[in-house]
């Protein structure tokens, strides 16, 4: 089974090196492939009950882009339409070998007016101040690859969208019209434990849940808007967004173990710009939940508040900190509270994290040392990242760094996931 | 009596005058050497190709376009910056807005996730993409941040030496300038640190002509304490190419201005 592994990613490898010496052999107008090729491996420290007890990633991963411009005397040009492709290939030994391709974008971008450009096709989407703290950006995220150690490019899923972009005189405009609701990809113990609350704990491959998705119609189209301008250099924003919860709290059959994503709508608004020596954000978001406006559905999340307050200074000699300081409020709270059955586990009304991210360069900025860290001092739990990466030579990057989730509960956030702590290696060519 | 007190104001005067056109002030100087070294026409434009060699002889490359626009007031300006190359930052933008003798505005957006980030950016010392020209050495240094004293003069150059007002905030603790007489181009500079040691040096290789404006194509920096350098050429330059306000923002960040940085 490793030889046959082996072999697939030496096929795989060679076929790369085959569309390197293609691209060179080609003239010029053939479209240009970049990208870049991975090994990642994730032992974890202590085992687990998910599908591999030992680890949590171990895979080899391809990913090819491209784009094409528009030139001549055509509408196209006119427009200056840009086709854009990236797509990964990843040999995926978790999944036993299997090859998955993971189409990340494939989209048309144009300027039909001078104040106006459209975006159309499958693209990631992300506004909003925080630092892997998201309220208004409730575009859908992969958490699993967060926990497990992928780039934090794979923290972000791509939607199939259509994106309107207006600029005109006063203040800029972000309109996204998303017909499939996309939902965030969450613990499911397959690969990832987490705390069950049908077993009342941590749970892997015997975790077992539904989750329903929203029926595929007109009326659950998701919607989301911003509006945005600068002051100077102090970026304000508004948002919006209709659609469904992106990750799963709520039931939709407690008895038959079934989740759904709720709908959902939120009304936020941002601020960023330098403040004491550094760059301070300040955001909030207002979150209503139609399916229980009321609160008093004890299976379905209430409408809620987030607050976020984050600065960050440039210390010199190319080291970085930042804090940030991020509130959530339960709304309707007394009659949440009211709904509870005598065996439910009771959530507090606020739940408040810290963050901070150190950054640092080395060796004439070839070494990267940074180290992320949730902490709640509310629910008691913590979550670690540290990370070094190493770039030895132009395109090859090497990266080393952990996951250390730990909570004094087992259902809180970071609590739930604590028993995937790993560390994890990846070695990147890019081209 | 009357002719030798006119000749004699004659003379008072031509001397005056004189000293007013020949004898510049060393801060008239280094700020006539910034608008000649970066405030060349109301806009610009250069593709950069930087090598940096390590104390080993191993090099790696950073290939970017710059596109560069001045604000009326001669002091701010905005710059654009594409990256090529290397592979894993191909395809990031950067946007500054400078401010002489204020933090400097900066945006860095990563395609990969669709993220403008707000860049942190007090330290204009700091190394610019891992090279060993440091920020302001790339954008400029304001006049105001140091005390200037004409060391020196040639009849082809000015030898400036220029201490910080503020110590603290760089690693120097002063430098020379040599200053071509003629278009006021940097020819060299040496910094010196805390204990008096000669650690850095900057020299421009090539100057052209673009555009009628002496310009320099292709410039070195070396660190003496860790024996690397790098060199920058700057090719397909121009000038006055009429660049709008509206490619210095967040739209242009996310949809790169390709009649500018080609694709």
């Amino acid at each position: 089974m490793a030889v046959l592994n082996i072999l697939k990613i030496l096929c795989l490898s060679i076929l790369l090196l085959a569309v390197e010496v293609g691209r060179y052999a080609y003239s010029s107008d053939f479209p240009k492939i970049h990208g870049f090729l991975e090994e990642a491996f994730a032992p974890r420290v202590g085992k687990d009950d998910t599908r591999h007890r030992q680890f949590n990633m171990a895979e080899a991963r391809a990913q090819l882009k491209t784009n094409h411009y528009f030139i001549g005397n055509n509408i196209l040009a006119d427009w200056q339409t840009f086709v854009k492709a990236r797509c990964d290939f990843v040999l995926d030994i978790y999944e036993g070998g299997k090859v998955i391709t993971d189409l990340r974008e494939l989209n048309v971008s144009f300027t039909p007016l001078d104040i106006a450009d459209i975006k159309v096709g499958r693209q990631v989407l992300t506004w909003g101040t925080g630092d892997y703290l998201f309220l208004n950006d409730l575009f859908p995220k992969d958490y699993v690859s967060f926990f497990i150690g992928r780039d934090d490019e794979y923290l972000k899923i791509p939607n199939d969208a259509f994106r309107l972009m207006l600029y005109p005189e006063w203040f800029n405009v972000d309109l996204v019209w998303i017909p499939f609701f996309e939902p965030d990809t969450v613990p499911s113990g397959y690969r990832v434990s987490y705390f069950d609350t049908f077993q009342g704990k941590i749970a892997g491959v015997t975790a077992e849940r539904d989750v329903l998705m929203p029926a595929k119609k007109l009326s659950n189209f998701v919607y989301a808007a911003r509006i945005y301008r600068n002051f100077q250099a102090y970026e304000a924003a508004f948002y919006y967004y209709r659609g469904f919860d992106p990750s799963p709290k709520s039931y939709y059959d407690e008895q038959a173990h079934q989740l759904y994503h709720e709908r959902l709508d939120s009304y936020g608004a941002s601020l960023r710009g330098p403040v004491f020596w550094g760059i301070g954000n300040i955001e909030a978001a207002y979150y209503y939940s139609p399916d229980d406006s009321v609160g008093d559905i004890r299976t379905i999340q209430n409408s809620r508040m987030k607050y976020l307050a984050g600065y960050e200074k440039d210390l010199s000699n190319d080291f970085k900190m930042a804090f940030q300081y991020y509130l959530e409020q339960t709304l309707d709270y007394r009659q949440y509270e009211r709904a509870l059955l005598p065996m439910d586990y009771k959530w507090k009304e606020y739940r408040h994290t810290i963050t901070n991210r150190m950054t640092k360069f080395f060796a004439d900025q070839t070494v990267k040392i940074s180290i992320f860290t949730f902490f709640s001092p509310s629910d008691l739990d913590v979550y670690t990242r540290p990370s070094i990466s190493w770039s030895p030579q132009d395109g090859w990057t090497l990266t080393v760094g952990a996951n250390l989730p730990w909570g004094k509960d087992s259902l809180t956030e970071f609590g739930s996931v604590q028993k995937n702590k790993n560390v994890y290696a990846r070695l990147r060519y890019s081209f | 009596m009357r002719r030798i007190n006119l000749f004699l104001m004659i003379g008072i005067f031509s001397l005056f005058l004189s000293s007013q056109s020949g004898a510049m002030t060393a801060k008239d100087i280094v700020k006539k050497s910034n608008q000649a070294s970066y405030y060349q026409a109301s806009d610009g434009k250069a593709d950069v190709h930087m090598v940096i060699t390590d104390s080993l002889g191993r090099t790696r490359e950073r290939d970017m376009t710059i596109l560069r626009l001045d604000n009326e007031d001669d002091s701010h300006q905005k710059y654009y910056v594409y990256f090529n190359k290397p592979g894993d930052v191909k395809g990031m933008s950067y946007l500054v807005w400078k401010n002489p003798g204020e933090d400097d505005d900066r945006w860095l957006y990563l395609p990969a996730l669709d993220l403008v980030r707000r860049v942190a950016s007090s330290d204009k010392r700091s190394s610019f993409v891992g090279s060993h020209f440091a920020y302001e050495e790339i954008s400029g240094r304001g006049e105001e941040e140091d005390e200037h004293t004409i060391e020196e003069e040639t009849d082809e150059l000015y030898k400036i030496k220029s201490v910080p007002k503020e110590p603290g905030s760089v690693e120097f603790s002063y430098f020379f300038t040599w200053i071509n007489k003629e278009n006021f181009l940097p020819v060299k500079a040496e910094l010196f640190d805390k204990n008096g040691k000669h650690y850095k040096t900057m020299e421009a290789l090539e100057v052209d002509t673009v555009a009628g404006f002496p310009t320099i194509t292709r410039m070195k920096a070396s660190d003496h304490n860790s024996n690397g350098y790098t060199v920058s050429e700057f090719s397909s330059i121009e000038y006055d190419i009429g660049l709008g306000e509206d490619i210095f923002t967040e739209r242009y960040l996310r949809r790169p201005p390709r009649q500018h940085i080609g694709s």
